[in-house]
């Protein structure tokens, strides 16, 4: 009974009224994790490392939070107002919870006292970064359109000011959206800092709350590591509202947060240079899509110095910064970038006093279910460090509010989450890396394209596609896509609901393409590029590839 | 587009007039070297078969006697027609640039010369890839115009007007399509998609009949560069056949970016002026016009391959008729793609083609199943679908039919201010959870919707597409994300709209 009526419930959750993409489906930042998610988490998620606790079917007994709230003042306490909080009290109260949510004040830069309703994702993440890679992205469109016949008397230039006041217009708009959201939903919204106090207990700014629930969804923000000079570095919170661009421009880091940043700066016109640690750039994802997106970024000018680590930052007396590293000193710089990672942000939450573990990684440890070692305390998104993605933390929401009020033990399922770096040239990928799948199954057969798309040709520009499949060889499922080039992101949503659902290579190429388009290389790869055996030579293999040939 | 079905039963090689072991020029002979034509060739090829083809000499426009290899596709349809797409979204795209803060000169030049010019040297430089792909196979192509003059025996008028003939074990008709005019006073005035790929000057006022997919692609070419195109249909929307919602979304968007519709109207007559075309509707309505085009639809190229001679057998439209594995009434004469009218699309054709050579070079008897495909209208913004229509679900289905829409506002026109919303669409069997039908209309798509046609190609129910992660930020994040029901229409019921 109960669980029927939270159900007609949750189909009016979602208010038709409301429109899109910005809106429910916020993305926070992933760290240095690998598209392929199921490795990642065995180490992490999937096999707990706290100690044993009560089994489930009592806790959901003992717990549910949809009984009356008794002496708490809430069902469910919520602290940090992000995609995964937004997302997790909002379902709470239309699973008939008695729900409140706190959040610091709004600011474009997040620290300990600002932070504002939508979190990350939406004030200094997915949105505003997508916003400024259109923006960016416009320059290559103006050199194709070259190619087209377009032909402008002057060159077009930018401006800076306007696009970021008309950035920040959004923004606000959509914080706005978010705040009406929780208020439409009869989540009670507190803005100040939440603490947690005792297991049941929540301080905002001096006012206590109690919650039969409490659930932290703080997130992460960029971390800077302690270098001299390290106050002249700006990080992504502050590259996303600059008050002028810059003129030249190091980014420090090479992982996707690093090369989205170097493309949009790159397309606006400012000189980038990238210095990553590491020989490749983001470490986790395929190897070829590594070669292939740094390749394609540096075509477009910007440049790369790899290995090379930061030592120290100084200032000219023209103001001028110098970042100096392990291999040399590089000048001139008008800003220097740190995308070198983001922590949880666990500090002044009161987790320690209550007995929260924290994990090694400053994330909160949490179990399968999202429960932290204090059983009324719970934590999703970032700051549990599971795979830091806005829709990952809305299916954490959803999975935890379904637990506590829904009498529906629910597991966040982490296989086959489909990214995407908005990188200039895009990634997007789903499942395993090659490395990975022959780790995992042995015997593969990987099927590549790289190719001039229909653009290049005439606008005459160096641009290419690379896309890839990794297929078992023993079951023929497809285990994991990779695609760099034009609209990469968009390409992969629906092959990730065919990866999710593990349909094979075969049920790839029965598929018609759609012509003349980039995804349908996807299911017209015929000849396997490689063979991965485990055990080699076997009478077989020629067989079969002397078939494939013969398909192409 | 509909399927025909003619026959049931597994092909069988050796019936009729296949005849075994005796000596032929080639196994296997084609007539034209479009998409399906070469696709074929080759894959034979693969399976050691000596396959010889004849396509008519190359040039943009096609007639009777005019062709060139690669076909429609690559001379005179996706692929030329895709890059003025190209070019005709960058004046969208220059609007949309300002509001993020880019400056743009005053003058802003279109040379379509220039853009005519090296579109006419990429298909060139693919013209020469299909010859060479042909030529890497071992296929043998001659130059020509190719008549049927037996079961087994195939003749091919050379431009010089000498006449080769050759004997085969296979003959495989793949001449594919032409557009036509309708019959009304001063229809020599108008062109074809033909002409409109490769006109000289471009047309600053124009008029399009018709309201497919070519047509409602022209006027968004045409107006994406600055044409004042207006576009006349006889129905209340364009693009019949597709889903109602979507049709009336690409009508919105076509007007939203300045094309005049001309509704429930017809052309009565083209008159030449000094001033241009003068177009008169069946309304008495009056337009200028630097360039009519006709987009009323497509007929099979099956009239001069002398098919009478051996009594193959064609339906009243003039396409070839075939059983499910493209073998005519002639068991040694076979045919593939638009000429046969079954559903005129480049990937279509090249799937009866790989399973037509795999059926009689490669030792499987394999049919072209026709579920599930999907396909694209390459208007700005497009449209894509795959599997079924409300409508058409509604029709098929027994049980109720749950409806689940999503229209908004792409996070790229928040700054850019332009008032255009995509649209996206499933429709789900209420009992079994299967999805039937999946559309879009949006920018990107084409793209979006060939990975979720494998979703249900495979039968994917809508809680497997729920149980998949969403990428965000991205338009397409919403086909997995579509929590709410907008409708639920119970089985049986009629659709609401005669459009």
């Amino acid at each position: 009974m109960k669980q029927a009526m939270a159900t007609s419930l949750s189909l009016s959750c979602c208010s038709p009224s409301l429109t899109r993409n910005t809106l429910f489906f916020t993305k926070t930042f992933p760290f240095s994790r690998s598209f392929s998610l199921p490795q990642s988490l065995s180490t992490k998620t999937l096999i707990s490392l706290s100690p044993p606790r009560r089994t489930f079917a009592v806790r959901a007994e003992s717990q549910n939070g949809a009984e009356p709230a008794g002496h708490y003042d809430f069902d469910l306490f919520t602290i940090g107002a992000g995609s995964g909080g937004v997302r997790a009290s909002r379902f709470a109260s239309n699973f008939g919870a008695n729900a409140a949510i706190c959040e610091l004040p709004f600011s474009t830069i997040s620290s300990d006292t600002t932070g504002g309703v939508g979190g990350t994702c939406v004030i200094r993440g997915c949105v505003p970064k997508k916003l400024l890679v259109y923006a960016s992205k416009f320059s290559h469109e103006f050199e194709e359109s070259n190619g087209f016949g377009w032909r402008y008397d002057s060159e077009p230039k930018h401006d800076w000011s306007s696009l970021i006041a008309n950035k920040n217009a959004e923004l606000q708009r959509l914080t706005g959206i978010y705040k009406n959201i929780l208020k439409n939903n009869n989540v009670k919204l507190i803005e100040g800092r939440g603490k947690i106090v005792d297991p049941h207990t929540v301080d905002v700014d001096g006012k206590l709350y109690t919650a039969k629930n409490i659930l932290v969804s703080v997130g992460g923000r960029p971390f800077i590591p302690d270098i001299p000079g390290k106050e002249y570095a700006i990080d992504s919170d502050a590259a996303l509202d600059l008050p002028s661009k810059p003129e030249k421009i190091a980014i420090v880091g090479g992982g996707y947060i690093a090369l989205e940043f170097a493309g949009i700066f790159n397309g606006l016109k400012s000189e980038v240079h990238v210095f990553i640690r590491q020989k490749k750039v983001l470490r986790g994802f395929d190897e070829e899509i590594r070669d292939f997106v740094e390749e394609h970024m540096a075509l477009r000018g910007i440049e790369f110095h790899t290995e090379e680590s930061p030592v120290a930052i100084t200032k000219a007396a023209d103001g001028s910064l110098s970042l100096k590293t392990s291999k040399g000193t590089v000048e001139g710089f008008s800003h220097v970038m740190f995308a070198t990672g983001r922590k949880p942000n666990i500090k002044n939450l009161g987790l320690e006093s209550v007995g929260v573990k924290i994990a090694k990684d400053g994330s909160i440890e949490v179990d399968e279910y999202s429960q932290t070692s204090v059983p009324s305390i719970w934590a999703i998104g970032d700051v549990t460090n599971r795979i830091n993605l806005t829709p990952v933390a809305l299916m954490e929401g959803v999975a935890l509010t379904k637990t506590l009020f829904l009498n529906e033990p629910t597991k966040p399922d982490y296989r086959a989450v489909p990214a995407a770096v908005f990188s200039q040239p895009p990634i997007g990928g789903v499942g395993l890396t090659e490395d990975q799948a022959v780790e995992q199954h042995g015997d593969i057969d990987v099927y590549t394209a790289n190719f001039r798309p229909l653009k290049a040709t005439l606008s005459g520009l160096p641009d290419r596609v690379f896309m890839k499949l990794i297929v078992s060889a023993k079951t023929n499922q497809v285990l994991g896509l990779h695609m760099c080039g034009d609209d990469a992101p968009e390409i992969v949503q629906g092959f990730a609901v065919a990866i999710k659902a593990g349909l094979t290579k075969a049920d790839f190429d029965s598929t018609v393409g759609i012509h003349p388009t980039a995804a349908e290389e996807f299911v017209t790869m015929r000849t396997p590029t490689r063979k991965v055996r485990k055990s080699h030579a076997s009478q077989d293999k020629s067989d079969s590839e002397a078939k494939a040939a013969a398909g192409s | 587009m509909a399927r025909k079905v003619l026959r049931d039963d597994e092909p069988d090689l050796n019936k009729g007039e296949v005849v075994e072991g005796t000596n032929f020029d080639f196994d296997l002979f084609i007539i034209g070297a479009g998409s399906g034509g070469v696709r074929a060739a080759r894959f034979s090829s693969n399976f050691g078969a000596k396959v010889g083809i004849c396509e008519l000499p190359f040039d943009p426009i096609s007639s009777e006697t005019i062709g060139g290899v690669g076909g429609t596709c690559v001379i005179r349809g996706c692929v030329p027609k895709k890059i003025l797409v190209y070019g005709a979204s960058y004046g969208g795209e220059l609007e949309d640039a300002r509001n993020y803060g880019w400056e743009l000169s005053e003058h802003i030049d279109f040379n379509w010369k220039k853009l005519l010019q090296k579109k006419t040297d990429e298909i060139n430089r693919l013209n020469g890839i299909y010859k060479r792909l042909l030529s890497n196979a071992g296929v043998k192509l001659f130059e020509g115009e190719g008549k049927i003059a037996g079961p087994n025996e195939v003749e091919v008028t050379q431009l010089d007007g000498t006449k080769l003939s050759y004997t085969a074990k296979h003959i495989l008709i793949a001449t594919g399509s032409r557009a036509q005019r309708p019959d009304i006073p001063g229809k020599e005035l108008g062109i074809t998609s033909d002409e409109a790929l490769s006109l000289e000057e471009f047309p600053k006022r124009t008029v399009i009949l018709g309201a497919g997919y070519i047509a409602v692609e022209f006027a968004s070419i045409w107006r994406g560069m600055g044409s004042d195109v207006n576009l006349v249909f006889r129905r209340e929307l364009p693009l019949r056949g597709f889903d109602d919602e979507m049709r009336a979304v690409v009508a919105r968007n076509l007007e939203g970016r300045g094309i005049n519709l001309h509704p429930r109207t017809n052309l009565k007559e083209l008159i030449k002026t000094d001033d241009g075309i003068k177009v008169i509707t069946d309304h008495g309505e009056e337009l200028i016009a630097d360039a009519v085009l006709f987009a009323t639809g497509r007929a099979p190229n099956s009239k001069r391959l002398n098919l009478e001679k051996v009594g193959v057998e064609v339906d009243k439209s003039g396409a070839i008729k075939v059983d499910e594995y493209s073998r005519t009434n002639i068991p040694s004469i076979w045919a593939v793609g638009d000429v046969t009218n079954r559903f005129n699309l480049t990937p279509v054709a090249l799937m009866e083609a790989s399973l037509f050579a795999k059926t009689v070079f490669g030792g499987e008897s394999l049919k072209p199943n026709y579920n599930d495909i999907p396909y694209a209208v390459f208007s700005i913004p497009p449209l894509s679908v795959v599997g079924l229509s409300e409508e058409d679900a509604i029709e098929k289905t027994n049980g109720d039919v749950l409806v689940f829409t999503s229209t908004f506002n792409p996070m790229k026109n928040t700054i850019s201010g332009r008032q255009e919303k995509t649209i996206m669409k499933l429709v789900v069997d209420a009992q079994t959870d299967k999805v039937l039908g999946a559309s879009m209309c949006g920018p990107d798509a084409p793209e979006i919707i060939q990975g979720i046609a494998i979703a249900l190609k495979c039968g994917a129910t809508k809680a497997q597409f729920d149980s998949t992660v969403g990428i965000h930020p991205s338009a397409a994040e919403e086909f997995v994300t579509m929590r709410t029901v907008t409708r639920r229409v119970t089985g049986g019921a009629k659709p609401k709209t005669s459009l």
